[in-house]
């Protein structure tokens, strides 16, 4: 028997644009049918670098690719007449319909929700914009850069003494695409009951929100303002110097950085573990000292959590002389090692410590090779074979994977056309000829 | 609308996550309908329940954190000691009259308390199980130490944020904790009960954090595994935009965010601005702008300098230019009027905690709008409710549980 993903009775239409192709991935590698509707000259996120060998084509962009996998594509121009037939006759047949339009730009095509519900009442049509479809905000342009910003997160990242850092690779793309995923598939449950679809609504701003992480609650509850420290553990004083609390955040090693976080009472192996081992290695100096081993003991939660996070750093100050001085021993030892031997060896002892992975680290990770998790996706067209990440879940019974590479621009236009619309030759000829598809 | 119409209405979810990439995923079928039993235990409570930020000026409480209330809207709580055995039984019969069974506990916990995938079948055949541990139920890291704070390192996405010349430290939070981690174990479990529903079938789903997260940096994967090349930290720079940054505004610690993406937005932008130096012909191209980032960067600056964050946003939106502030969490709370206008927090009455701000779910259904259904419970809140209503257990039961120590 084929094996078969949990939305393989799922027809969705995908229209242009970058920050909804994730959730159309996600439909898509569940087993939906998920159409790309691009136009004739190609989804704007064609354009995207990086390419394939740097070739800057349509059909090589390495960004289209990591959002589009198992995806059919048809080209088709919206702004036409003969566009917006079609696609009406399209929605028509779908379960789902997925928009990054700015608000009431499809209305103005006679394609907006209202419209297409007519024919089609169970249709699921989901808008996704920068700050949602309604509000004083709502006409605002959006990128990924704008979103994040307005939403809180990005005030949290990066040193206080730099700008506020925007996180890599359009994170805003994956969350309100996540959301929208999860607000469809809830209005397709609600469908089962109701008989009717609906229409689901995301902002990028409010689905990224909740990556504030506890910033919200701390205003909310205490009036504290959280600011960006940089580094988990560093903190700035008034005097504009720094310290950090040992054993806790980002350390130089001999092969790039890892992330340590030893010491910290319930999380891990404790400080003396480390010790230990620095000691088994010729590298523990003085630590290893009654003195020493006395002032780790004296280490609890609420003395860490206050060094972490409060405001209030007076009881701090006659501890950060030891410090440095014991950060200064750890960071000595760390960088006589490589982050994976620091990993592997120090995981082994209960230390909690992760590499900085590079790219490549994460490709050569021991963990998700065993667990076959990424998959070897054939591109006859580039003539190469590409190592894909595999879906984010794993469904034990419906199971989830790229089930086709990316598409080629328009590469199913004919088998949707003349296979499934019923168009003839002359009429698909007739609509290239006038740059419709 | 009534709570009767919301989609997921009569699924009951047996909760035993804590943290939070579980919790937040649960707290996402409350909002739209469904009964999330959250099993928590005095003995060895959710740590998020003693964790900052908690009402200041008051002695801390279980009840009282944000950290965890935020995350656990509208939930029914039930006080079981899994450490005894009848308190596993109980767990069992709480799993039999449940829909979905959450976990993601370290791999090897629920075997140990006897609650395999294989036994649960035994009482609810369809089951949907879902389990998120951190790195994966097998694998030769699988019992590695772990915790949101080392998924953004070991996932990659802390090498390739920031500025280049400064370390790698990430986001500032457990990033993948809050949207992405709950929102692909949502994902697969929505997908999951479609997939029951026309079938009749549940399933196990696994949810490995590591791996839901390495999704999130898939084309630096892909620049890696098919180039052969690294991405370097590019900071807030965009390789095909220009100006794409965040520049310096009135006040302490104000910045808000421009991008322009093309010329139509290049000439909004200028007459926004409106200065001669915008009427160079070096800035006129993408190339041009790009060959003089740094210059144009301090231009840029010296103009916003003298204007308040949201002054700037609104002229250059005026203008058709994307521009935002870099919002705290005191302005998206107190000072966003387009949030407030939304209502996105939900402000609600917590026995212990007063009246709190509560994120609002991150979609919205047209028609039947989901969303907090309630504040976070005490812990135990909904103990006597769970055993009677949903266990079907008599006054006498509960009696002998309570003198047993099975529930706390």
């Amino acid at each position: 028997m084929m094996e078969e993903g949990p939305l393989s009775d799922l027809r969705v239409l995908e229209l242009p644009g970058a920050v909804g192709a994730y959730c159309g991935k996600l439909l898509a590698d569940l087993g939906a049918d998920v159409i790309k509707v691009e136009p004739p000259g190609g989804d704007p996120s064609r354009r995207i670098p990086p390419f394939f060998h740097d070739d800057p084509h349509p059909d090589k962009s390495l960004y289209f690719f990591a959002f589009n996998t198992s995806k059919r594509s048809i080209t088709l121009d919206l702004d036409s007449a003969d566009g917006r037939a079609l696609l009406r006759r399209l929605a028509a047949r779908a379960d789902v319909l997925i928009e990054t339009f700015p608000p009431g730009h499809l209305d103005s095509l006679g394609l907006g929700y209202e419209a297409l519900r007519q024919q089609n009442p169970g249709l699921i049509y989901c808008s996704i914009t920068g700050f949602g479809l309604w509000g004083p905000h709502a006409h605002y342009r959006a990128s990924d850069l704008i979103a994040v910003a307005m939403s809180g997160m990005m005030y949290l990242a990066g040193f206080p003494e730099d700008p506020p850092n925007r996180p890599y690779g359009d994170q805003s793309h994956y969350c309100a695409s996540v959301q929208a995923c999860a607000g469809i598939l809830t209005a397709l449950i609600g469908r089962q009951r109701s008989g009717r679809g609906q229409r689901v609504e995301v902002s990028m701003q409010e689905a990224l929100a909740m990556n504030q992480e506890t910033a919200m609650q701390f205003w909310d509850l205490r009036q504290e303002l959280r600011r960006r420290q940089g580094d988990v553990g560093r903190r700035v004083l008034p005097d504009g110097s720094w310290f950090r609390v040992p054993g806790i955040g980002t350390y130089e090693c001999a092969d790039g950085y890892v992330f340590l976080m030893v010491g910290v009472p319930g999380f891990g192996a404790p400080l003396s573990v480390l010790v230990q081992w620095m000691d088994q290695e010729g590298m523990a100096e003085d630590l290893t000292s009654p003195q020493w081993q006395q002032a780790f003991a004296q280490v609890d939660l609420r003395l860490i959590t206050q060094l972490l996070v409060s405001a209030d750093l007076s009881q701090a100050q006659e501890l950060i002389p030891r410090f440095r001085y014991v950060d200064g021993i750890i960071q000595r030892f760390v960088r006589s090692k490589r982050k994976q031997e620091l990993y592997e060896e120090g995981q082994r002892r209960g230390l909690l410590v992760a590499p900085v992975n590079t790219p490549q680290d994460v490709l050569e990770n021991r963990q998700l090779r065993e667990r076959g998790f990424f998959q070897e996706v054939e591109h006859p067209e580039l003539g190469s074979v590409i190592a894909y990440p595999g879906p984010p879940y794993r469904l034990h019974g419906t199971p989830a994977r790229i089930w086709r590479r990316p598409p080629r621009l328009g590469e199913h236009n004919r088998q949707v056309y003349l296979g499934e619309l019923g168009l003839t030759e002359e009429e698909l000829a007739a609509l290239a000829g006038a740059g419709i598809i | 609308m009534t709570s009767d119409e919301l989609p997921l209405k009569g699924i009951r979810v047996a909760d035993f996550t804590w943290f939070g990439a579980g919790p937040i995923f649960t707290m996402a079928l409350a909002h739209y309908g469904a009964e999330v039993v959250r099993v928590e235990s005095q003995v060895r409570p959710d740590g998020l329940r003693l964790t900052q930020p908690m009402p200041k000026d008051r002695p801390p409480g279980i009840n009282l954190s944000g950290y965890y209330n935020n995350f656990n809207a509208g939930k029914l709580s039930f006080a079981l000691n899994l450490g005894s055995e009848k308190g596993r039984e109980l767990a069992l019969r709480l799993i039999a009259k449940s829909d979905i069974v959450a976990e993601n506990f370290t791999p090897g916990t629920f075997e140990k308390w006897g609650l395999t995938y294989e036994r649960i079948l035994q009482v609810r055949p369809d089951v949907i199980m879902v389990r998120e541990p951190m790195q994966g139920l097998t694998g030769p890291h699988r019992d590695f130490a772990g915790f949101g704070a080392v998924i953004t390192p070991l996932a990659g996405i802390s090498y390739l944020s920031g500025l280049p010349q400064r370390p790698p430290v990430g986001l500032g939070t457990n990033y993948t904790d809050y949207v992405v981690n709950p929102g692909h174990a949502l994902v697969a479990t929505l997908a999951a009960l479609h997939y029951r529903n026309r079938t009749g079938k549940g399933q196990l789903i696994e949810v490995a954090q590591f791996e839901s997260s390495v999704n999130v940096v898939a084309v630096a994967l892909l620049e890696c595994a098919a180039n052969g090349r690294l991405p370097q930290r590019l900071g807030n720079r965009l390789p095909y935009a220009c100006p794409h940054g965040v520049y310096r505004c009135l006040g302490e610690d104000r910045w808000v965010a421009i991008a322009v993406f093309n010329d139509e937005q290049w000439q909004g932008f200028c007459r926004a601005v409106g200065e001669e130096w915008t009427r160079e012909e070096r800035f006129a191209t993408l190339l041009g702008r790009k060959a003089h980032e740094e210059e144009l960067d301090r231009l840029i600056e010296s103009w916003t300098g003298q204007q308040e964050a949201e002054e700037v946003m609104e002229r250059l939106q005026a203008a058709g230019v994307p521009a935002g502030v870099v919002q705290s969490a005191a302005d998206t709370l107190d000072r966003d009027p387009h949030l407030k206008a939304r209502g996105y927090y939900h402000f609600l009455e917590h026995p212990e905690a007063g009246r709190t701000a509560y994120d609002g779910p991150g979609f919205r259904l047209s028609d039947t709008p989901g969303g907090p259904r309630g504040p976070a419970p005490l812990l135990g809140q909904h103990t006597q409710y769970v055993c009677k209503q949903v266990l079907g257990l008599s006054d006498d039961d509960i009696a002998d549980l309570v003198a047993e120590g099975v529930l706390q």
